[in-house]
């Protein structure tokens, strides 16, 4: 029988029988529209999140931490080795304790101490992160980042008065309308809660705003922030009150694996394993990996409903045999082969599978779009956040790779699901066939 | 009549028989004896030699010692107990019998729609039991179906149905659909082919199951009570158009049946009864 033939001899079967083959499709959709809609999500989320980063990001970076390696931008704590537990604590001048290792791949360190705080005008107060830094080092080290904006915006100042400040643009313009909370050249407050003293006490002081820096975008995780107002180190020290400091960034020549690797394990030695050392590099790579349990993760929970949806073509599969003994009777008795009444069983099934993955693969787009759309409108888990930072906006990326796995995936799981029902109706006899009520 | 008849004997003694184009025809067309001539002297010893049927046909259908049981839930049934046959090409053989006598069961293993449980089924010589699944299938197709109830495909219209058969066997195209429309006319029903089974009535079924078996250019047809679902006017159209066949087209027929007057107008009869042949006859 030439496959045309089989293929309108399923394609009339079906046809005969809408409901049941819509409503089986249906399962299909559902299953295909629920991948497809998580992984586009997922891939865009990631793709979002890996720009972020990258944005002004410095892969030839390490950042020594205490603790974990994500210690380094999400807070202390991270519990990788015993270094957050035992009391160890960074010191501002442990930076040249790096500069004495005299490796030729280091080109310089730099302390940085940041708390969260509050900056005022006035009238109001925003939360803020201050970071305590050497403007001059900052600046060599994020050169693309750490600088001000173009225009009246003032200079990154390189022997900088202990009130001056410089702040991220989120921070002078955080509603992006032209409305400035705070200008170059002008006054704010910065305040600090001394939680060392009990009670603890409001700390505050006034800051001169000698630069707005340009516009980065990203979370600044790894080097200049949006949202943080940046004092000198030492005005940081005497604020706080004191000589620990968060992390170190230094400096490396370049970017090599090898360079990062010799570097990090000659720190790491030096501070007796009571340190990490993260690579910015690192980081994203550790991202990416955690983004590809998720998208497994969720995919796997997708591929439930894909699992319901194939049972559920079993089933229809094995009425739709049963009610059809006698047809499949006739069709060997007309001299029809085993294996092609297995083809025409199958073929039904891809029909069912091949249209249901196609409509579910461009609903579970449409489904991505809409998600996307009520993240970034309403705030979900980002609420107004968002918004004022400008920072999350997902865009949902449908790669062909996905497409087409969805499509396979979807092909797939109806012909499996088939073959039970279609290697019983090969192996029907057809004496008994014939004869079936 | 090629059947070649000899003479044994001596040269001299008078004649006993003495024959002048001895010719023998039943039923007005099945010729047994075609203007012979011989004579048979006292004390001759005469012998006819030849095969079967004679020269004219060859043999189509033979079965040995056909036993077939089956199960009917628990209890094993003896469908056939040891049945011998022969069918040659041209034949119209109607096979009678009560129910339950197991006609329907030999039509099955001729069909090589199953196999038997004990002795011989060759078709055109080849033992159907040898034969695997596909084998089976291939024989099948050029193996002419007509059931009791039509068993047509319902959503095909007649021309499909009887384009089926030759769908399966891998033809295509246009001569398949211009060879249904052949058949159908043949059956006398050209204008009906494009309507579906359920508008057509059971006497048009039947025909559009005929044409359907006659497709790809079969063997021979087999019929399991051609006209058990059909009313009497009706069936005596179904039984010209069976004999038409049979005579003008030379199909070879075997047909089940009940009914003693479609079995009257076939060449041969065989009669069975609890499984087994009690009784042929030529009509």
């Amino acid at each position: 029988m030439k496959a045309q033939d089989i293929l309108s001899y399923s394609f009339g079967a079906i046809r005969l029988r809408k409901l049941r083959a819509g409503l089986t499709t249906l399962g299909v959709v559902i299953g295909i529209a629920a991948i497809v809609a998580l992984l586009s999500i997922t891939q865009g989320l990631q793709a979002t999140i890996t720009r972020q980063l990258q944005t002004g990001f410095a892969t030839n970076t390490l950042i020594v931490s205490t603790g974990g390696g994500f210690g380094a931008g999400f807070g202390p704590g991270a519990e990788t080795g015993g270094a957050a537990n035992s009391g160890f604590k960074l010191f501002i001048n442990a930076t040249q304790k790096i500069s004495n290792l005299n490796n030729t791949n280091v080109e310089t360190s730099m302390a940085i101490i940041q708390r969260a705080g509050w900056v005022g005008n006035g009238t109001t107060n925003r939360t803020t992160t201050i970071v305590g830094v050497n403007f001059t080092e900052y600046a060599s080290i994020y050169s693309s980042t750490f600088v001000a904006e173009s225009g009246t915006n003032g200079t990154i100042p390189l022997n900088p008065e202990n009130e001056t400040i410089v702040v991220g643009k989120r921070v002078s313009d955080p509603w992006k309308n032209e409305t400035l909370f705070c200008n170059v050249n002008g006054d704010v407050e910065i305040i600090w809660i001394n939680a060392t003293t009990l009670p603890p006490k409001n700390e505050t002081y006034a800051g001169h705003v000698a630069a707005v820096l340009k516009e980065i975008g990203g979370f600044g995780v790894f080097g200049p922030s949006d949202s943080s107002v940046y004092v000198p180190i030492s005005q940081a020290q005497s604020f706080f009150g004191t000589e620990e400091c968060n992390t170190i960034i230094v400096k490396l020549k370049n970017d090599d694996d090898a360079t990062i690797d010799n570097v990090s394990n000659a720190i790491k030695e030096a501070f007796s394993d009571q340190v990490s050392v993260t690579s910015a590099t690192a980081v994203r790579n550790i991202l990416s990996s955690v983004f590809s349990i998720i998208q497994l993760f969720l995919t796997g929970i997708a591929a439930i409903s894909l699992l319901v949806a194939g049972i559920g073509i079993m089933n229809i599969m094995i009425v739709s045999l049963m009610e059809r003994t006698r047809e499949i009777g006739i069709l060997k008795a007309l001299g029809m082969k085993n294996q092609t009444v297995l083809l025409v069983f199958l073929c039904e099934s891809v029909i069912i599978g091949l249209i249901g993955a196609a409509i579910g693969i461009a609903s579970g787009w449409v489904l991505a779009n809409v998600v996307a759309v009520v993240f970034r409108g309403g705030g979900l888990f980002m609420g107004n956040q968002a918004a004022t930072t400008g920072g999350m906006t997902i865009t949902p990326l449908l790669t062909p790779t996905v497409t087409i796995l969805a499509l396979v995936f979807g092909v797939g799981v109806s012909a499996v699901f088939a073959l039970y029902p279609a290697w019983r109706a090969s192996k029907l006899k057809p004496v008994e066939a014939l004869r079936y009520e | 009549m090629s059947e070649e008849t000899r003479f044994y004997g001596s040269e001299t003694s008078e004649e006993v028989i003495r024959t002048e184009s001895l010719t023998k025809i039943f039923n007005s067309h099945l010729v047994a004896v075609d203007h012979v001539n011989f004579d048979v002297k006292r004390g001759e010893i005469l012998g006819f030699l030849g095969p079967n049927g004679a020269g004219k046909t060859t043999t189509i259908v033979e079965a040995f010692n056909l036993k077939k049981t089956y199960l009917l839930g628990k209890v094993p049934v003896n469908a056939l107990r040891g049945v011998n046959l022969k069918v040659e090409s041209g034949d119209f053989l109607a096979i009678l019998g009560p129910s339950g006598s197991g006609k329907s069961t030999l039509l099955n293993l001729i069909g090589a729609l199953d196999k038997p449980t004990e002795g011989k089924m060759l078709i055109e010589g080849v033992d159907v039991s040898t034969l695997n699944d596909g084998q089976l299938a291939n024989l099948r197709r050029r193996i002419g179906f007509v059931f009791q109830f039509f068993n047509l495909i319902p959503r095909f219209t007649a021309r499909e149905n009887v384009e089926l058969p030759m769908a399966i066997a891998g033809l295509s195209g246009a001569d398949r659909r211009k060879r249904a429309e052949d058949l159908l006319e043949t059956v006398g029903l050209k204008e009906r082919m494009n309507h579906k089974p359920a508008e057509l009535s059971g006497g048009e079924q039947q025909r559009v199951a005929i044409a359907r078996a006659l497709a790809n250019n079969p063997k021979f047809l087999l019929m399991d009570e051609p006209t058990g679902n059909i009313d009497s006017k009706t069936a005596n159209e179904i039984i010209c158009l069976i004999k038409r066949l049979n005579e003008d087209k030379a199909v070879t027929i075997m047909m089940v049946t009940h009914d003693q007057h479609l079995a009257g107008q076939s060449k041969r009869i065989v009669q069975m009864v609890d499984g087994s042949i009690i009784r042929e006859g030529v009509n």
